[in-house]
């Protein structure tokens, strides 16, 4: 079809300061990529990727980032990514990195993605956990997400219907 | 437009989920609102059932971990807050930073983002239906029509889909079962109510399904073929045979004293235009004849439109105290016009009781009412015949005509004369065949109706008016002769060998009985081509009175009619027409068509009006870079034909050059005797010249003055009042016949003085000269004359074309050059192309004032409506400047119909021209090139030659 091809790189933010996860902003990042870009590659480089480069989704909580590149040139993207060492906010510096998840043609590749990730470590955190308290709320969210994704076919179609019905009265 | 495109986007995008940040508060926030600001109101409509479970999520957290910081959770909850689109966060709480993260809220934001992930998954993001979304390979037939062929998972989807189309279709589905609304009764109850506003013909439903059908005078008429067929029509207009149905048009019956009706009708018609109601042929009931009405003793001004009419045959000869009946066929557009003034003139006023009680058409669909069906054949050039046909069939009642309302009365009587007067509108079928196979299809179509003998059981037919008639042995013996005369016709190669208008009655037998198995071309039977007695005495004397005496005129009740006649003729090769066939065949016959060629008539007036409303909306849904600017072509009127102006332009223009040419010339009272009429001052040399030619036939031809002063008695005695007292109100179109053969003998061009001058003792026409121009423009000012112009080479004229006076390098250049097509129009120059600009950055400016303050919107909304209408790019606004002497060639008049015509092989075009005008050019132009003109089309700048023919 007739359509710009994107890639999206699904990464993860992971640091060990907690001020850094305060700081993480779509902004931010976005300009972080671009700066490490046209450090590592040019110029030239940083034009490339320019062109389509967006952040489309971003936690703070989780870490996880979405980015947004056209197909050309997602390499040289990709590449530059492990150079990005510190996060630069207001001043402050904080160490951290990117972890690179999944890259994927589409968003909806990487959300499902991003949902079995979640998952895994969902289990992984449950194994490791040792507090009894902290345990029982890790199961409690496990429990959740997992009856969430068997509700969710049904629950969301019923959602979407009412809310194509309302936006058709609009 | 923005706006539309953001709602696009926010709707692809209200499932994707949204940015979690931590920081909220000072300037990263309003970042991520900029980000999200588009979505924001679509959140807002179903984020609260995820927020509230997230926040009840946040609560039970508290409940379980008590020992968890208190810092972080206020921080979490109003993260959380905010992803569902809330910002009633304390903003103050939310700054402060986070020391560690604890292993629970970690999953907490984990599962969170599993659930949003899952929304945005599950949802499908486009808005196609479930089965558009599938891949090629995947997809199958059908599969919007049975959910079950679509993939087990997206079936339920489907469904709901499905039944949400279904639901729309529903809304609007007949509250009726199909079985139920095809039975007849509850179908004819449908078609009444359908034809409320515009009535149908019989054939409507024929028509229908093969015609364009369009609203027009009360009436739905089919306009063209659904097929292309102009090509077609043409072929069976000259080589076999066209049909049309013509029963809209409205009948007026006349009962009374013939001298009665002739007494009274004679003011509404003139001799000068043709034949009365009083011609002799006509008036004995064997012809049909025609001619222009006009408002009682206003001619030639105050035109009602052209009608044709029958006498009722009479039963003897001679006795002139028989009541006569006369039927006058009539457009329905002029119809209200003229039946008043026939009113008017025979002082009917008084309504005679309606001797049908009126049914109500939508409650009383299958009550039979009968009919007289006289359908009507016009063959060829106008000859024409009528049969009487006797098939009935019940009918559901549609009374009269769609102008008129049924509770009105549609029979007056006047007290003093006798004369009654019924409207017959509808009440009648009429159908035209035009073509020389004609004559064929029709006695192959129609067979005399066999003569009932007694012997035979008479219950079961619904005919016994016929059957009444067939005891009676004189009616047997006419209908024998009726017979035989129409077996006769059969062999008549051309229907042009038979008088025009002549009336035929027969009565036929029902035509479906002998409808053929399969459709056939009828051709000409060479057998029946015998050239023997009868048909020879047929040829030369017409049909005999007594034939053209119908059973049904003296049947006041009598079952009828027909409605499978069209098929019928089909069946036999006859091609069907519609409106634009009409325009098409009074192109080729040359007569004005009804009632957009009659720009003196009301209704003519009314068509013109409403032709150019039309064609001026088609414009504006152009582009404007698509669409001719016509103020740049110089076009000034490309909808309408301003006549009213042409013909005041033209008087006064000709009025300045007397006075010009008075003031040069020396002798100024001479000048107006004298031969040299020439207007063009700035040439004198040429002048001289012409009037030396002219000047020699002058004295040979004596009689000119004779001729005028022997017209002039031979007009209604009115004529000088009209002259003199509706001068300068109307204008009215040249019918005088006598003045229009003499005008187009002047037009055709005369080679030289050597033809010229024997020619015009000989056939006693007068020679073009100042004099006679005089007395005609006396007679009528502000004249138009009806033309036929045909192109000399290229060109193809369309309607709205302007026809213009060549000048004089115009005609040299073609007499050089004999391939010389025809000058061109230089540009002009559009001067509201600023003022449009001006207006349109007015607009702008006020749209973004309204921007700016919504209050004052009412106010800048009335202002530019109020003050002046729009301007359309292309179009002149406002009044028109001088019409005739806007270009660079003068302007003498407009085309009504014009197309390229088929029969001659060059474009043809039938316009109007300001007598004014043409008695101008005609005497500016040397013998050779007289009446030679230049046309252009609204649409271009290229003139092209043409000559201009009058037609009689």
């Amino acid at each position: 079809m007739v359509r710009f091809k994107h890639r999206y790189l699904l990464c993860e933010v992971v640091s060990d300061d907690p001020r850094c996860r305060l700081s993480l902003e779509d902004r931010v990042l976005g300009g972080l990529v671009r700066d490490t870009i046209a450090r590592v590659h040019g110029t030239f480089g940083a034009a490339a990727c320019s062109i389509g480069f967006a952040v489309r989704y971003l936690n703070a909580y989780t870490g996880i980032v979405l980015l947004r590149c056209r197909k050309e040139f997602y390499r040289l993207v990709w590449s530059a990514l492990p150079f990005i060492t510190y996060l630069e906010n207001r001043g402050h510096h904080y160490p951290c990195f990117l972890n690179t998840l999944h890259v994927g043609g589409t968003i909806r590749t990487c959300q499902k993605f991003l949902i079995q990730y979640n998952r895994r470590q969902l289990l992984i955190l449950l194994q490791n956990c040792t507090d009894e308290g902290e345990r029982e709320a890790i199961q409690k969210s496990v429990t959740r997400s997992c009856l969430l994704e068997e509700s969710s076919a049904g629950e969301e179609l019923s959602d979407s219907g009412g809310e194509e019905a309302a936006e058709a009265m609009e | 437009m923005s706006n539309a495109k953001e709602r696009k986007h926010a709707k692809k995008m209200r499932n994707q989920p949204t940015n979690v940040t931590l920081s909220s508060g000072f300037v990263a926030d309003s970042g991520v609102k900029y980000h999200n600001g588009g979505r924001k109101p679509f959140q807002s409509q179903k984020e609260p059932h995820s927020g509230t479970s997230r926040q009840r999520q946040t609560k039970m957290s508290h409940h379980s971990l008590a020992e968890s910081d208190a810092k972080e959770q206020s921080s979490s909850r109003v993260t959380f807050k905010k992803k569902g689109g809330w910002k009633a966060g304390p903003e103050g709480t939310s700054q402060e930073i986070p020391k560690y993260i604890t292993a629970s809220t970690f999953a907490q934001a984990r599962a969170a983002e599993i659930s949003a992930m899952l929304k945005a998954v599950a949802q499908k993001s486009s808005n196609s239906l479930v089965f558009q979304t599938l891949p090629r390979h995947m997809r199958r037939r059908a599969m919007s029509h049975n959910v079950k062929r679509l993939p087990r998972r997206l079936q339920e989807i489907a469904q709901k889909e499905a039944e949400k189309a279904v639901h729309q279709k529903k809304e609007h589905s007949k509250n009726k079962c199909h079985k139920a609304r095809r039975c007849h009764i509850n179908r004819m109850l449908e078609f009444n109510r359908r034809q409320k506003k515009n009535k149908w013909l019989e054939t409507h439903i024929w028509h229908a399904k093969r015609f364009h059908m369009v609203k027009r005078w009360g009436y739905c008429l089919g306009e063209r073929p659904t097929v292309k067929s102009h090509r077609a029509c043409y072929r069976a207009m000259t080589s076999r045979c066209l049909l049309q149905d013509l029963s809209y048009y409205c009948c007026l019956e006349l009962k009374g004293k013939e001298e009665e009706i002739l007494k009274a009708l004679s003011p509404m018609c003139s001799i000068d235009t043709g034949l009365t109601f009083a011609a002799v042929h006509c008036l004995s009931g064997k012809h049909q004849g025609s001619l222009m009405l006009y408002r009682a003793n206003k001619y030639p001004r105050e035109m009602l439109g052209p009608v044709t009419f029958i006498w009722k045959a009479e039963r003897t000869p001679g006795d002139t105290s028989e009541s006569r009946h006369l039927w006058i066929w009539l457009h329905p557009s002029l119809k209200q016009d003229i039946l008043e003034e026939i009113k008017a003139v025979c002082q009917c006023v008084e309504p005679t009781k309606s001797t049908v009680c009126l049914p109500d058409p939508l409650l009383t669909p299958s009550q039979e009412k009968s009919r007289t069906d006289l359908p009507t054949e016009k063959i060829g050039k106008k000859r024409k015949w009528k049969d009487d046909e006797e098939n009935a069939k019940p009918i559901k009642k549609v009374i009269g005509d769609g102008t008129r309302d049924p509770l009105q009365p549609y029979s007056w009587i006047s007290p003093t004369t006798g004369i009654v007067i019924s409207d017959l509108t509808m009440e009648m079928n009429r159908f035209r065949l035009i073509g020389p196979l004609s004559h064929s299809i029709l006695t192959e179509a129609l067979k005399a109706a066999s003569v009932h003998t007694e012997g035979e059981d008479t219950e079961k037919t619904p005919h016994c008016w016929w059957i009444e008639a067939c005891r009676n042995p004189d009616s047997v013996s006419l209908h024998h002769r009726q017979e035989t005369i129409f077996e006769l016709l059969g062999g008549i190669t051309s229907p042009a060998e038979i008088p025009a208008g002549t009336i035929l009655g027969l009565t036929v037998g029902d035509p479906r009985i002998n409808l053929p198995q399969k459709r056939s071309k009828v051709l000409p039977n060479p057998e029946k081509c015998q050239d023997n007695e009868k048909v020879r005495q047929l040829l030369l004397e017409g049909v005999p009175v007594e034939c053209s005496h119908s059973f049904l005129w003296n049947q006041d009740i009598c079952k009828s009619v027909t409605e499978n006649k069209i098929p019928d003729q089909i069946y036999r090769g006859a091609r069907v027409g519609g409106l634009k066939e009409t325009v098409v065949h009074s192109q080729y016959k040359r007569s004005p068509n009804v009632p957009g060629d009659f720009p003196d008539c009301p209704a003519g007036i009314l068509f013109a009006e409403e032709q150019a409303k039309n064609l001026l909306e088609k414009y504006k849904r152009r582009p404007p870079a698509k669409r001719p600017n016509y103020v740049k072509l110089g076009t000034l009127a490309p909808f309408c034909c301003p006549w009213e102006q042409l013909t005041r332009d033209w008087e006064s223009r000709v009025q300045a050059q007397d006075e010009s040419s008075a003031a040069s010339s020396p002798g100024g009272e001479e000048s107006s005797l004298r031969r040299d009429v020439v207007p063009c001052a700035p040439m004198p040399g040429r002048t001289r010249q012409l009037s030396d030619d002219e000047g020699t036939p002058l004295n040979d031809s004596s009689e000119p003055k004779g001729v005028m002063d022997t017209d002039g008695p031979a007009r209604p005695g009115t004529e000088g009042v009209v002259g003199q007292g509706a001068t300068g109100s109307l204008l009215c179109v040249l019918r005088s016949r006598k003045l229009l053969r003499q005008l187009s003998a002047w037009c055709g061009p005369s080679s030289g003085n050597s033809r010229a001058a024997p020619r015009a003792p000989g056939t006693g026409q007068q020679e073009l000269r100042r004099e006679a121009c005089l007395s005609i423009l006396d007679r009528f000012p502000k004249a138009l004359v009806w033309v036929r112009l045909s192109l000399l080479r290229k060109g193809s004229p369309e309607p709205h074309t302007m026809i213009c006076v060549p000048a004089e390098e115009d005609l040299l250049q073609l007499s050089q050059d004999r391939l010389y097509c025809g000058p061109q129009e230089p540009k002009h120059s559009d001067p509201f192309k600023s003022q449009i600009r001006k207006q349109k950055e007015k607009k702008k400016l006020e749209k973004r004032q309204k921007r700016g303050c919504a209050a004052s919107e009412g106010l800048a909304e009335g202002d530019p409506a109020a003050g002046q209408q729009p301007l359309t790019l292309g179009l002149w606004s406002g009044p028109l400047p001088v019409v005739t002497s806007h270009c660079s060639r003068v302007l003498l008049g407009f085309v009504t119909q014009g197309d390229f015509s088929m029969a001659v092989g060059c474009g043809e075009a039938l316009g109007f021209v300001s007598l004014t005008g043409l008695l101008d050019m005609l005497s500016s132009q040397p013998g050779v090139e007289r009446g030679l003109v230049l046309l252009r089309p609204p649409a271009s700048l290229q003139y092209r030659f043409a000559r201009i023919v009058i037609e009689v």
